[in-house]
């Protein structure tokens, strides 16, 4: 796949550190990667230098079409896949060198639940509690049993698993990575299998950890699932980060759609006012609809002049003497974003 | 709390379900290599599949037994392999006569999947990688496996042996024991002997079972592992009957599986003994570093 | 931390496959050195003469010992297939490799033990009787003088050679060595170990160039003067000899009563065999031998039905109104009386193969696979059948002679026609 154009966006997000990263830096990030590159034996190389960054406090949504490469990065974060080439420090320390100290730390749930079938969902829980070294054993079921209400589970605690539907699976796997406080959580893919009530009640507990103060990375190939949660995001695509940063400044950073609406009369004045204004592309739309002409242009970005404010460009229209019949500015969604680095949409299964 | 997180924008409430503080330098609980191993055990010993084997084996000396008792008067006593003609005179040899019939095959097969499946099982249903970011060393979690697997191949040869005593003892009485030698010793001694017998065996299966967790640790195929396992026992008796190999002969895994019978001779020779043992502990060294070494350095794809 | 972005996976990698190769290593080699170590040079023991080794052997008191046996037979037989299935018995001799535990007090009482898979013949002798106990059967089978011969036996205060025997190095080679300078030359090979100990080797070649054997040696223990090995090697064969037993492993102290003494157990069959002791001259001839005195066996009164031809290595001794087939279906009596087939005939090796080779009537096995044994080890020849190893031929003639001899079919068939 060759590099879209808008992959020079990925030089001016933060993630692109420096060759050496500063103590500082690392210890700041909830996850930070560097060079993070994994070659399977195949000779695939299903993540190249990818260099992570999640805030501490941050809801990282980190998103790509499945086979982008986002859980084998998952994998490498958490210390089950070695990496070929890269670092990864997690909650300030290095992976997986000290993964015996951090994981406790880490709440997981990677490519969907997985447990025993013939074993309770209590007895699962009790299970990954004891192997866990530096909890209290006496408070072991008090643990699980709290675990199970916060996801709802409770009444199905003692069914085997094996019995579960597939959203009381999802959601057991949620209450194994909420066994313990954690300061970071990473949840692979986890609205998975769930209807869009199951949904809803994950975002509503994304936002509560976070609100909590817990760091969350969620990956999700189901962009809308999460965007609403997510303060940073960062786009996989064949293997590479292709972006990533603060939400709002990834779109805020893109482009800007400018639609004018005016009378026929009008379209010249308003034609050079835009071009004056500096925006990039406008074009005149074919034919007369209700009596308007519609005008489109782009707030060219990334060029390095300012950007004109959507009221400076309405007033300084309206001064220009052009009826305004209609005007809107529109900064494109995640997903356009998305569309328009890869060249793919989302739930591409590539 | 470390620098950092006093860094995050926010004060952190403790929101309702937490049970205990924010740990932050999590420590070791004393015990807690306990608590994994008698959880791995309840695993392991509770797992209805298990049950069922250890269950299949028990039948064997109990089939046995009522065969052979409804057949002793039938005067076909005194025939058949070693140990099984000895049985209707004394209930002790239903202990080793199982052990004898259960040695070539069918305790091979048992412990084969028992420990095929230590690590493949969990990497299959895709626990593994949840034990491993709990987080568990992996180093650790091998020894734990391995001790689970012991565990149900001496569980294994325990319900022969035990089911082999007291269907013996109800069928036919025990006695003074008749050794190989034609010897004569007392019940007490005798009863030690047959005890030797048992961990004899139990000790014998040990190399196989290092052999079936380094099988374990190669694939995410638990048949796989299970099968290549009871494969290496297999092929190791064919080769044992070749004489053209007769030369590794001594080092092979099933070689001196037999030599149980030792114990039942006049005077047990330690060295015949300690070979076969020493054997063993060669083959549990060996694949058991090699499970080591490949399953902390292997990918966790599962 | 780590400054270069490589990761250090890699080297963690060979270090942990280092393991098990060092582990490998390392258990090879503590399986592979204790057998070269073992083999430690014997430097240093004195140099002796083929005369003096033969007289210390003779003069040598016999050990109390206890010890484990390698009976090893390369006799170029077909392959006994049946023998792996039957347990411990004496015909498993006849190929391969089998292991025995010997004990003996240096005196009259002996336990030999042939230990198969999970089974075991024993042998134990006690003066003037002797049992053997199969656990394949559980059969019992007891030997003894009739009260007439006991008393006499008593008299004599000699031993009477009790019919069932298994090979031992120390009565074999005893037995070689007794009679090794009678046609044959004695010389002496380079000191070896056996059993870990340091032992000087005997070898007795024979003049005659008819015969099958090659040579005789007899590892000698360089401290009690015991027979520690004997190999005979066929002319056949330069590399392997065609017959071995020595230790692998002996201890000399007394090996206790326990292991000595033999009862019945309980339920067991015990068949009970009246040995009749020999008579005078013949008794005289075997205490001669026993004695290290060469007895020249035409000078011995043969027993009925037994006609002994030829001398030293020729030997061939013929037995007339052999019933075969009743043998082969396990009739003792058909050998006549089985026990004076026994007596000391033949040349030392002849005599010692003998023993090993023929049919112990009461074998555990034999009424089992003997049928198909015998046609699994014969060969039809003109008026007959013939058995050939590289040791030793058995002729046996559809008239009822069976012919024996560490010699060729040829000669046999040679002395038959005689």
């Amino acid at each position: 796949m060759t590099t879209p154009a808008g992959a020079t966006a990925t030089a001016a997000a933060p993630a692109s550190a420096p060759a050496v990263p500063q103590a500082g830096a690392v210890g700041d990030d909830a996850i930070r990667t560097h060079g993070l590159t994994k070659r399977f034996r195949t000779g695939q190389v299903a993540v190249d230098r990818v260099d992570l960054h999640v805030p501490r406090g941050a809801v990282y949504g980190f998103l790509g079409p499945n086979g982008s490469g986002k859980t084998t990065t998952i994998r490498m974060l958490l210390g089950l896949v070695a990496p070929t080439a890269g670092e990864v420090h997690l909650l300030g320390s290095p992976m997986p060198r000290e993964a015996g100290r951090v994981l406790p730390r880490v709440g997981a749930l990677v490519e969907g639940p997985a447990f025993q079938p013939y074993l309770s969902g209590r007895a699962n829980l009790a299970r990954l509690d004891a192997v866990d070294a530096s909890t209290d054993p006496r408070t072991a079921r008090a643990r699980s049993d709290a675990a199970l209400d916060r996801v709802g589970l409770g009444a199905a605690a003692d069914k085997r698993y094996r019995q579960y539907s597939l959203g009381m699976k999802q959601r057991l796997g949620l209450a194994a990575a909420l066994l313990r406080p954690r300061d970071l959580l990473v949840l692979d893919e986890p609205t998975n299998g769930l209807d869009p009530q199951g949904t809803r009640e994950v975002r509503h507990l994304v936002r509560e950890l976070a609100d909590a103060g817990t760091t969350v990375l969620v990956s999700s190939h189901l962009l809308a699932e999460i965007e609403q949660v997510c303060t940073h995001v960062g786009i996989m695509g064949g293997g590479r980060l292709l972006l990533q940063g603060p939400r709002a400044d990834l779109t805020a950073r893109r482009a800007a759609h400018v639609m004018v609406r005016t009378a026929p009369a009008d379209v010249d004045a308003a034609v050079v006012e835009l071009r004056r204004l500096g925006l990039a592309d406008v074009t005149v739309e074919q034919g007369v609809v209700d009596g308007g002409v519609t005008v489109v242009a782009s707030d060219a970005a990334d060029d390095g002049r300012d950007r004109p404010a959507p009221q400076d460009v309405a007033a300084a229209l309206v001064r220009a003497g052009v009826g305004l019949l209609a005007f809107d500015v529109r900064r494109p969604s995640l997903e356009q974003v998305f569309v328009e680095l890869t060249g793919e949409g989302f739930d591409v299964a590539r | 709390m470390s620098p950092g997180e006093t860094a995050a924008a926010e004060p952190r409430p403790v929101p309702a379900g937490r049970p205990d503080a924010a740990p932050d330098a999590p420590a070791r609980y004393p015990g807690a290599a306990g608590r994994l191993v008698r959880s791995e055990l309840r695993l392991v010993l509770r797992r209805r599949r298990n049950v069922v084997l250890l269950v299949g084996l028990a039948f064997v000396p109990l089939l046995l037994g009522v065969v052979l008792r409804l057949a002793q008067d039938a005067g076909l006593a005194g025939q058949g392999p070693p140990f099984v003609a000895s049985v209707t005179g004394n209930g002790l040899f239903l202990v080793v006569a199982s052990l004898f019939l259960c040695t070539p095959f069918l305790l091979p097969l048992t412990i084969g999947i028992a420990s095929g499946d230590a690590i493949a099982g969990e990497a299959s249903a895709g626990t593994l990688r949840y034990l491993l970011v709990v987080p568990v060393a992996r180093g650790r979690l091998l020894a734990v496996k391995a001790l689970g697997a012991l565990t149900f191949a001496a569980a294994a040869v325990l319900a022969i042996a035990v089911v082999g005593l007291v269907a013996g003892a109800v069928l036919f009485g025990v006695g003074d024991l008749t050794l190989l030698s034609g010897d004569t010793v007392p019940l007490g001694d005798g009863v030690l002997r047959v005890a030797g017998v048992v961990a004899y065996v139990g000790l014998s299966m040990t190399g196989l079972v290092a052999v079936g967790l380094f099988f374990s640790t190669l694939t995410e195929v638990p048949v796989g592992a299970m099968a290549a396992t009871v494969v290496v026992a297999v092929v190791s008796s064919v080769l044992d009957q070749l004489p053209q190999v007769a030369v590794i002969h001594p080092a092979l895994l099933t070689h001196h599986w037999f030599d149980f019978a030792e114990m039942l001779r006049i005077v047990p020779s330690v060295d015949v003994l300690a070979q076969g043992l020493a054997v063993q502990a060669g083959w549990v060294v060996v694949f058991g570093t090699l499970a080591w070494a490949r399953f902390t350095t292997a990918d966790v794809t599962s | 931390m780590d400054t270069a972005p490589a990761s250090p996976a890699r080297p963690r990698l060979r270090a942990a496959w280092a393991v098990p190769v060092t582990a490998v290593v390392a258990v090879a080699a503590a399986f592979a050195a204790p057998p070269l170590l073992a083999s430690a040079d014997s430097a240093g023991l004195p140099e002796v003469s083929a005369a003096e080794l033969l007289d210390r052997v003779a003069a040598a008191e016999p050990q109390a010992l206890s010890g484990t046996v390698v009976h090893t037979a390369r006799l170029g037989l077909p392959e006994l297939s049946l023998t792996q299935a039957t347990g411990a018995d004496p015909v498993s001799l006849l190929s391969g490799s089998t292991t025995l535990r010997v004990w003996t007090d240096g005196e009259s009482r002996s336990r030999v033990s042939l230990l198969g898979t999970a089974s075991e013949y024993s042998v134990v002798t006690d003066a003037t009787q002797a049992w053997t106990y199969s656990s394949s059967d559980d059969e019992v089978v007891h030997y003894a003088l009739s009260p007439q011969d006991a008393a006499r036996a008593q008299d004599l205060a000699a031993t009477a050679t009790p019919p069932a025997d298994l090979p031992s190095p120390d009565e074999l080679g005893r037995e070689a060595l007794a009679r090794a300078e009678k046609d044959a030359t004695v010389g002496v090979d380079a000191v070896t170990t056996v059993a870990g100990r340091d032992a000087y080797q005997v070898v007795v070649t024979p003049r005659s160039t008819t015969t099958l054997v090659g040579r005789v040696v007899v590892a000698v223990d360089a401290a009690t003067w015991t027979p520690l090995r004997v190999q005979v090697w066929s002319n056949d064969d330069a590399a392997t000899p065609a017959l071995e037993v020595g230790f692998t492993d002996v201890t000399f102290a007394d090996p206790g009563e326990a292991v000595l003494t033999f009862s019945a157990p309980p339920g067991a069959e015990v068949r009970e065999v009246t040995v009749p002791l020999p008579d005078a001259a013949a008794h005289a001839a075997a205490a001669d031998a026993a004695q290290g005195l060469p007895a020249d066996p035409g000078a011995m009164t043969a027993p009925e039905g037994v006609t002994v031809s030829g001398s030293g290595w020729d030997t061939v001794v013929e037995f007339t109104d052999v019933d075969v087939a009743a043998l082969l279906t396990g009739d003792p009596s058909a050998l006549g009386d089985d026990p004076r087939a026994h007596g000391p005939i033949g040349g030392e090796g002849a005599q010692a193969l003998a023993e090993d080779f023929m049919p112990e009537g009461d074998g555990p096995g034999v009424e089992l696979d003997a049928g198909a044994l015998y046609d699994q080890l014969t060969t039809p020849v003109e008026g007959g059948r013939a058995l050939t190893s590289t040791l030793l031929s058995v002729l046996v003639l559809d008239d009822g002679r069976v012919l024996v001899g560490a010699v060729p079919v040829d000669a046999l068939r040679a002395a038959a026609d005689a």
